[in-house]
C-alpha cells in the first residue's frame, strides 16, 4: 500500500491501489459456477476471473442474479451442491488452489484466513448459544487460544466493533441485540481469527441507514488497521463509492468492468455501468431530476441472449454484439471492459 | 384546484397494545406507533413519507387507508371526515384510495391471471358492465403502465420483480382513485428497474393527475418524486418542508444525519466528505420510548430541556417546520426555570 500511495498524488479511495495483479492475495481464474434443474442448466459464474491485492477493497456490484453472491461462495465451496456446482477454474489463496483441497484443508482456511460476513445477522448466529460461545468458537477450533485467555479475547472483540457495555453483553443470547448489535456481532466473530480476507456479502442491506453508516466505517477501520483485504459485495453504488479501493461489475455471470473506483464511476466503459450510475438516484441532483434508467428486463440466466448478454437492453448495441460474446480485455492499464463499442463520455 | 387540500390529518394517533402477562392481562402498556401526526396532502402533489424502520411512516399509510385502527385524532378527504366511518360505508372511500405495496411477489395472488388481478377493482366498485368492456379497460391499464396486452392471460411467477411492480400499479390505477399511497414502492426492485417504477409513477402523475403519498425510506430516491417531503423519528414528525427546502438546507438533526448517512455514488465527492459520526446507537424501542424528544438521546445537540420536553413542531420559514427545541424561541417560564436551576 505504502508504495502505491507514494506514486499516486491523490490519496482517494480509487487510486490507493494499483498494483500487478500477479502478485495478488487472491487469485480468482476461469470460474464457473452452474446450477442445474432437470435439463435446465443456469450459468450463475460464467468464467470470471479476478484479484483482490493485499490491504485492498475490492467490490462485486450488480443486480439481484448478477453472480456476485455465488462468486463469494464458489471462492470458499459453500454452494449447495446438487444442484450447484464449480465446474471449472480455480481460485488461489496465498499459493495453493481452494478448489483443489480436501474438505479438512478447507476447514482450517474459512474462518480462520478468509471469514465472511452474510446479509442476515439473525440467520447466520445460532439463536441458542451466547455471544460468548460464538465469540469463542473460531478461536479453540483454529487458533487454540488457551481457555482463560479466551474471555478477554472476546472482550476485547466487543470492544473494537464498539458493542457498548461489552461485559453484560457477553452472556447474552442474539434475540436480545437489535439488527445492527447482531451485525457487529457477527464482523467480531469474523476479526476473531484475524483473517487476511474478508468477505462481506451485503452486510448492510438489511439494516436501516444510519445503522449501515456506522457499520460501514466500522469496516473500513478495522481491516485498515489489521490490514485485511476485503471483498465486498452489494448492490448500492453509493457505498461502493465510498469504501472500494476497485469495482468488479458483474453482470449475467459476467465481469463486464473492472477498474479502480474513479475509473468506474467517471469514465464508465461499459453501456451497462454507465446504465447502472444514470438510474441510480441521487441526494445531490437537482430537484426531482429525471431518473435514465436502463430500459428492459435482467435476462434469464437459464436461456442467455446469443452475443453480449447485455446487448437486448443496451442502447450502443451493434450486430457484432448480437452475434459474438466480447471478451474482458484492457481498455486502458489496469482498467478492462467486455465489450465491442466504445461508448465515449 | 381548490384550497381544500385533498386529504388531512389531524393529529392522528395509532397505539397498539400490548400482551400483558397472564395474571395482569392490561400490564402490556402499548407501543405508540403513530403519535400525534398532522399533514395534508394537496391535490396533484406528492408528500414523501419518510424515515427509519419503526418510526411509523407505513402505519400512517395504512391508518389514512383506514386499514388500521385510529386510536384518535381525524382523517378528513376533500373536507369529509372519514375516521369512524364503517363497512358498507368504506367502500366508497377504498375506491378513492388505493395502494401500492413493497412487496411485488407477496401482493398478487398466485392463483390469478394478469387480467383478473387487475381487472377485480373493476368488477368491486362495478366500473364497468360487460366482459368486453372489462377486457378493454383492463388491456388500456396494462398498456398504460408499460406491460404488453398480449400479456393478460399469464400469471404473476412469469414476471419480473419489475413487471410485477407495474402489474399492482396498473390494479391501483383500475379504481381511478385520487390518492395513491405508495409503500416503498421501489425499495425490492434493482437499481435499473427501480428508475423505470419512479419515472412510470411520475408519467402516470402528470398524465392522470394523481396524488401520493409516498412512504420511503430512502432519501435518494424521494428526492426525484416528491413535492414535499416529511420526516418521521419515533411516530413523530420531526420536519417537514418543500422538498427543495428540505434537501439543501436540513433543519432537524436527524434529518441532518439521516442525509450524512446516504453516501453518494461518486468517489470524488465521497473522499471528501466526512461521515457525521455524532448519531451513534439505533432507534430506540418504541415500547419505551425516550422521554422528551424522542431522539434527545441520539442527538448532539441534547440538552437538559430536551430528555424533559417534547418539542412541538412549528414553522421556522415558510411552509418549513421543524420539532426541535434548537428552533424553538425560549418562553419566560422557561428561562426562570433554567435561571433557577442555575442558581
Amino acid at each position: 500500500m505504502k508504495d502505491a500511495v507514494a506514486n499516486q498524488p491523490a490519496n482517494t479511495p480509487g487510486e490507493t491501489m494499483q498494483k500487478d495483479p500477479v502478485g495478488g492475495l487472491l487469485q480468482v481464474e476461469h470460474l464457473r459456477t452452474v446450477f442445474r434443474q432437470g435439463r435446465r442448466e443456469v450459468k450463475a459464474v460464467d468464467g470470471i476471473s479476478f484479484s483482490v491485492n493485499p490491504g485492498e477493497t475490492l467490490a462485486i456490484v450488480g443486480e439481484s442474479g448478477s453472480g456476485k453472491s455465488m462468486t463469494a461462495m464458489s471462492l470458499l465451496r459453500l454452494i449447495p451442491s446438487p444442484p450447484g456446482e464449480i465446474i471449472d477454474g480455480d481460485v488461489f489463496f496465498g499459493g495453493r488452489n481452494l478448489l483443489d483441497m480436501s474438505e479438512d484443508e478447507l476447514r482450517d482456511v474459512r474462518g480462520n484466513e478468509i471469514a465472511m460476513i452474510f446479509q442476515e445477522p439473525m440467520t447466520s448466529l445460532n439463536p441458542v448459544l451466547t455471544v460468548r460461545q460464538q465469540l469463542a468458537e473460531p478461536m479453540r477450533v483454529h487458533r487454540k487460544v488457551k481457555e482463560e485467555d479466551i474471555e478477554a479475547r472476546c472482550l476485547d472483540l466487543l470492544r473494537q466493533v464498539r458493542i457498548p457495555d461489552p461485559e453484560t453483553r457477553l452472556d447474552a443470547y442474539p434475540h436480545q441485540f437489535s439488527g445492527g448489535m447482531r451485525q457487529r456481532v457477527m464482523i467480531a466473530m469474523a476479526l476473531a481469527c484475524e483473517p487476511r480476507l474478508l468477505i462481506a456479502d451485503e452486510p448492510t442491506t438489511a439494516l436501516d441507514v444510519t445503522v449501515q453508516a456506522q457499520i460501514l466505517e466500522l469496516l473500513k477501520d478495522l481491516t485498515r488497521q489489521h490490514g485485511s483485504s476485503m471483498i465486498l459485495i452489494t448492490h448500492d453504488l453509493g457505498v461502493v463509492a465510498r469504501y472500494a479501493d476497485r469495482i468488479n461489475v458483474m453482470y449475467a455471470g459476467r465481469i463486464v468492468e473492472s477498474g479502480t473506483a474513479r475509473e468506474i464511476f467517471e469514465q464508465p466503459r461499459h453501456p451497462y455501468t454507465l446504465g447502472l450510475i444514470n438510474s441510480m438516484p441521487r441526494l445531490d441532483a437537482s430537484e426531482k431530476a429525471r431518473l435514465l434508467p436502463i430500459e428492459g428486463q435482467p435476462p434469464d440466466l437459464g436461456n442467455l441472449p446469443t452475443g453480449c448478454a447485455f446487448h437486448p437492453r443496451c442502447p450502443f448495441a451493434v450486430d457484432q454484439c448480437r452475434q459474438q460474446d466480447p471478451p474482458l480485455e484492457p481498455y486502458q492499464g489496469h482498467h478492462l471492459k467486455a465489450c465491442w463499442v466504445n461508448v465515449d463520455d | 384546484m381548490t384550497d381544500t387540500p385533498l386529504l388531512e390529518v389531524r393529529n392522528l394517533k395509532v397505539h397498539f397494545k400490548l400482551p400483558g402477562s397472564l395474571l395482569r392481562p392490561r400490564s402490556g402498556g402499548s407501543v405508540k406507533a403513530v403519535d400525534g401526526v398532522s399533514f395534508h396532502l394537496k391535490r396533484g402533489e406528492t408528500l414523501g413519507l419518510v424515515g427509519e424502520s419503526g418510526c411509523g411512516k407505513s402505519t400512517t399509510g395504512m391508518a389514512v387507508l383506514r386499514m388500521t385502527p385510529v386510536t384518535d385524532g381525524e382523517i378528513h378527504i376533500d373536507g369529509e371526515d372519514i375516521t369512524h366511518l364503517k363497512g358498507r360505508a368504506l367502500r366508497p372511500l377504498r375506491r378513492r384510495m388505493q395502494m401500492i405495496y413493497q412487496d411485488p411477489f407477496g401482493a398478487l395472488d398466485p392463483r390469478m391471471r394478469v387480467l383478473d388481478i387487475i381487472g377485480e377493482p373493476l368488477k368491486v366498485h362495478k366500473l364497468v358492465t360487460g366482459r368486453k368492456a372489462y377486457r378493454q379497460e383492463v388491456l388500456r391499464l396494462m398498456e398504460l403502465v408499460g406491460l404488453l396486452p398480449d400479456m393478460c392471460e399469464r400469471y404473476p411467477h412469469e414476471f419480473s420483480g419489475g413487471q410485477r411492480q407495474r402489474i399492482g400499479i396498473a390494479r391501483a390505477l383500475a379504481a381511478q382513485p385520487d390518492v395513491i399511497i405508495c409503500d416503498e414502492p421501489v425499495s425490492a426492485l434493482d437499481v435499473s428497474i427501480q428508475a423505470q417504477i419512479i419515472n412510470l409513477l411520475k408519467d402516470l402523475q402528470e398524465e392522470l393527475g394523481l396524488t401520493y403519498l409516498f412512504v420511503a425510506h430512502d432519501l435518494a430516491v424521494v428526492r426525484h418524486i416528491c413535492d414535499r417531503v416529511m420526516v418521521m423519528y419515533l411516530g413523530h414528525v420531526v420536519e417537514v418542508a418543500d422538498s427543495e427546502a428540505l434537501y439543501t438546507n436540513p433543519q432537524h438533526p436527524y434529518t441532518q444525519a439521516l442525509m450524512s448517512a446516504i453516501p453518494i455514488p461518486d468517489p470524488r465527492a465521497e473522499s471528501r466528505r466526512e461521515v457525521d459520526p455524532s448519531i451513534e446507537g439505533e432507534v430506540p424501542s418504541p415500547v419505551n420510548p425516550p422521554s422528551g424528544c424522542p431522539f434527545h438521546p441520539r442527538c448532539k445537540h441534547a440538552t437538559e430541556v430536551c430528555s424533559r420536553v417534547a418539542p412541538t413542531l412549528r414553522e421556522t420559514t415558510d411552509g418549513h417546520a421543524v420539532s426541535c427545541h434548537l428552533y424553538e424561541p425560549e418562553t419566560e417560564a422557561e428561562s426562570l426555570v433554567r435561571v433557577a436551576s442555575i442558581a
